[in-house]
């Protein structure tokens, strides 16, 4: 190479090196539907994600429907649900529950029995009706309270007993949950069949509802069971029968093979659990704390003649007039 | 010193040693007692009459069924998923192995799952009729209640560990474990032992009166 040539090859070189060029900064992500790269030809990039993101099957070679769908958008829909709403919305509503029913406590008190306890006994519930409830009962409290630490344990619990910990408890959690869900499928079928004679709604509720149960004063008539009763014992069945379902699917996921339907089914599982269990503490609270001698009829099979007489009389009346037709016929 | 290593290692020692010799010592001492000699000539043989007496009781007859079906059901349904999840959980049969070298074909995890949903409902159901029968209610006392919590709570805790995601929870679920084993021999627990024993006593002398109820 002579010097003259050398020469105009290095004016080439720097002259090149000196005109800008095509940069990228580090980093650089997408944003408002521009990717980086350009590196389609004829399809921009913009175009490619748009489709990727409407989460249409594509082609594929192997027989997977799920695997077609290359990102299923739908899947953020159902953690911001998840995340937003159900965990919010769920949340004021077993606070403001738990509120409710301490300031009725504060202003009501307990609700005692008119007149002190008589004395006498009169069999209310079945000892296979009270099987059937506190199966119902432990299946509650076991899946209620694991049910809570995996929707809500992440916002709290890693700060009392660190990530590892709460990794070890949601994990447990987990377990216990998908492990005792079809004993609560089975136990609430129980439940249905053991409860469900004298939860038809009748014309004496409609008495009950305008005196609104006697909770706020006065004396609310009822048969065996109270309009409150009755409204407690559909919506578990209900619940429980959205809860069950739900469960099947979420327990089963290859069921369904739907990611979609997976979506719903848990949306639809944690909505229904947390009016159950909002719904629930009141029924808690009014069976053991705030009505004497109501859970007796769940322990021992038996209430006191007074408060029979105070919540379900017109029950009283029919038990009482059974007894005086079987001493007159004896 | 790990909190695992501990409980499967000088924990775990102590309590074997304690349930094993605390069981042996309950056998032993029920085969050494003297019982006060029968000098009546018997009927039938008295060997016949407690072997009767074993199988016969194995399920309600006579016209006890209807009072009986409850809890031999649920109970049925505890011991029998029971023993299905201790001896053939394919993590119980690793740690069998680990031990004792001995292996069998475990249940595979759907079956373990069923087993242990029949056992943990058996049990909480034959709980149930603990605290809500009344005449059950009467004669069940504190040692009835602790041996079925640290049983459930030993359960509880295999459950909680089926993720296999910590070694905490095997840890947890170890010292559930130990502090049943630790229990055991020195409760009504020790039934899984002495049941057969009772049964052929009992069996024997009416056999011998040439009657097994």
């Amino acid at each position: 190479m002579s010097i003259r040539s050398f020469l105009l090859l290095l004016a080439l070189v720097l002259g090149a090196a000196a005109l800008p060029g095509p940069t990228l900064a580090a980093g650089e992500g997408a944003t408002a539907g521009q990717v980086p790269g350009e590196s389609l030809g004829n399809t921009s990039d913009a175009d490619f994600w748009r489709a990727v993101r409407e989460g249409q099957p594509q082609t594929i070679s192997i027989p997977d429907r799920e695997a077609a769908v290359l990102i299923q958008s739908e899947g953020e829909n159902w953690r911001n649900i998840r995340n937003g709403p159900i965990s919010t919305i769920g949340g004021w509503l077993l606070v403001g529950v738990i509120i409710l029913v301490s300031l009725y406590f504060a202003i009501r008190g307990r609700i005692r029995i008119t007149g002190g306890r008589s004395g006498k006994r009169i069999q209310r519930f079945t000892q296979m009706q009270r099987v059937g409830h506190w199966f119902v009962a432990s299946m509650f409290i076991l899946l209620g309270s694991s049910g809570l630490v995996l929707l809500y344990g992440r916002y709290g619990l890693p700060y009392l007993i660190g990530k590892d910990g709460f990794a070890t408890l949601a994990s447990a959690s987990l377990q216990a949950h998908n492990l005792f869900g079809p004993l609560f499928i089975a136990s609430i079928v129980v439940l249905f069949f053991t409860f469900v004679k004298g939860n038809w709604l009748s014309r004496d509720d409609i008495g009950w509802i305008a005196k609104l149960g006697g909770f706020f004063g006065g004396h609310a008539s009822s048969r065996f069971y109270n309009f409150g009763e009755k409204n407690w014992f559909w919506m578990s069945m209900s619940l429980g029968l959205i809860l069950s379902v739900s469960g099947i699917i979420l327990d089963f996921p290859a069921l369904l093979e739907d990611r979609y339907a997976q979506q719903l089914a848990h949306i639809g599982h944690a909505a229904s659990a947390l009016v159950f269990i909002s719904v629930g503490l009141g029924h808690i609270y009014l069976g053991v704390f705030g009505v004497e001698g109501a859970v007796e009829g769940m322990t021992t099979g038996t209430v006191d003649a007074n408060w029979a007489k105070d919540h379900h009389d017109l029950w009283y009346e029919e038990v009482m007039a059974d007894e005086a037709a079987k001493a007159g016929g004896e | 010193m790990s909190f695992l290593e501990f409980t499967e290692g000088p924990l775990w020692y102590v309590a074997l040693v304690v349930f094993s010799v605390g069981v042996a010592w309950n056998i032993i001492g029920i085969l050494a007692m003297r019982v006060r000699g029968d000098s009546a000539v018997p009927r039938k043989s008295p060997v016949a009459g407690g072997i009767k007496a074993i199988f016969l009781h194995m399920a309600p007859h006579g016209g006890f069924f209807s009072r009986t079906a409850y809890h031999v059901i649920v109970g049925y349904l505890f011991h029998l998923g029971l023993f299905a999840l201790l001896l053939f959980g394919s993590f119980h049969v690793a740690f069998i192995k680990e031990w004792t070298g001995l292996s069998w074909t475990p249940l595979p995890r759907w079956g373990f799952i069923i087993a242990s949903e029949v056992a943990f409902a058996g049990l909480i159901l034959m709980w149930i009729r603990r605290w809500t029968d009344p005449i059950t209610r009467q004669i069940s006392d504190r040692d009835d209640h602790i041996g079925t919590g640290l049983t459930m709570l030993a359960m509880l805790t295999g459950c909680f560990a089926l993720g296999e995601a910590s070694d905490g929870l095997r840890a947890v679920h170890m010292l559930s474990v130990e502090l049943l084993m630790l229990y055991f021999p020195f409760s009504r627990l020790m039934h899984a032992f002495t049941f057969i024993f009772s049964r052929y006593f009992m069996g024997a002398a009416y056999g011998k009166r040439g009657y097994v109820p």
